[in-house]
């Protein structure tokens, strides 16, 4: 990638686009850079160079909020190799109208069930709880399927850092097809931690009220 | 962000809300979800095996207000068509008539999945073949 256009996060930092990343170091590289850009040493330059400086600032700290987060940076790591999260149900729907056929679900149908029931429950508790109930087994069924979600979305975790490794080793063999299928791996995983999110948090509401 | 008077209404009084038999060999289930939201919707149809026509449509959807008047008014609208014809509604047909914003968009793209997937399961349970203008084998 040329020096004439925006960097990308990766290239502020001097680091390749890889997803294991060193975060002491990563956070002594944004240190010393931002002593470099600290408006201080720019007191006595033009209005021009403040203000540049300053905006190279707002971008270095976006990178680096960016990449020290490991699904920002698995995001981000994502836009740049063009997947649009927010737009693949959108283009699964088109293609499926396209052909005639039924969509091919984003989410693995087992998810979608146990998020369906789960909510199923959920209901059931807050219409109890209205009504002035506490039902004991429906709470302990939800303190259960808490701890599920909760060990679940721990070892969305574990999953992600081996995905981690198979890419960078697949940009460093410049394998495409092992790139492809990491991207496509780590999709899958994000979109599946978004929907345990979702139910831990809907689980924590419900629980707390 | 306001909701149109239409989401309102169909958020307010869903029509259609309710369960079908999901293991009858005339109901078909779709139950599809959102990533980008959490949303779950599942949308029952129940089809004539004479006419195929959708004479009766269910829905349950945990979502936002939007997502729950887009499967309300899917279900008002599947009801009376012929499966094919039913296949023909888009979501840009549910994003007119709701109003809905930019950002609720994929609300109706969830809904259009949900009768492309109650359909294909009810065809798949009847063992009509998946294709755009298939000739359908009706079970006598």
């Amino acid at each position: 990638m040329s020096n004439d256009g925006p960097r990308t996060y990766f290239e502020i930092f001097s680091l390749p686009a890889k997803l294991v990343i060193d975060l002491p170091a990563l956070e002594e590289s944004f240190y010393a850079l931002s002593r470099k850009l600290h408006p201080d040493r720019f007191a006595a330059k033009s209005l021009g160079e403040q203000a540049a400086a300053l905006a190279e600032s707002s971008r270095l700290n976006d990178a680096y909020r960016t990449l020290k987060g490991p699904i920002a940076r698995t995001e981000y790591l994502l836009k740049l190799e063009g997947v649009e999260l927010e737009e693949q149900s959108k283009s699964a729907t088109e293609a499926a109208r396209a052909t005639g056929t039924a969509k091919k679900q984003i989410v693995p149908e087992d998810l979608l069930e146990e998020a369906f029931e789960l909510n199923m429950q959920l209901e059931e508790m807050r219409m109890a709880r209205k009504m002035g109930e506490n039902d004991p087994q429906l709470r302990s069924d939800l303190l259960a399927a808490k701890a599920g979600f909760d060990a679940r979305m721990a070892a969305t975790q574990s999953e992600l850092e081996t995905l981690w490794a198979d890419w960078d080793q697949a940009l460093d063999a410049s394998d495409a097809p092992a790139k492809a299928a990491a991207r496509d791996a780590m999709v899958a995983l994000l979109n599946r931690r978004s929907y345990l999110r979702n139910l831990v948090r809907d689980v924590n509401e419900a629980l707390e009220s | 962000m306001a909701y149109s008077d239409k989401v309102v209404d169909h958020y307010e009084n869903p029509r259609n809300v309710g369960t079908l038999d999901k293991s009858c060999g005339s109901v078909g289930t779709g139950l599809v979800g959102a990533p980008e939201c959490g949303d779950v919707m599942r949308l029952q149809i129940r089809v004539n095996p004479q006419t195929q026509v959708i004479e009766d449509a269910k829905f349950k959807t945990f979502g936002c207000g939007s997502a729950i008047a887009s499967s309300s008014l899917a279900t008002e609208w599947v009801k009376g068509r012929t499966v094919t014809e039913a296949l023909t509604i888009s979501n840009t047909d549910i994003v007119k008539e709701l109003a809905l914003p930019p950002v609720k968009i994929h609300c109706s793209v969830l809904a259009e999945d949900a009768i492309r997937a109650a359909i294909g399961d009810w065809k798949k349970k009847n063992g009509v073949a998946e294709e755009a203008h298939a000739e359908v084998a009706v079970a006598s």
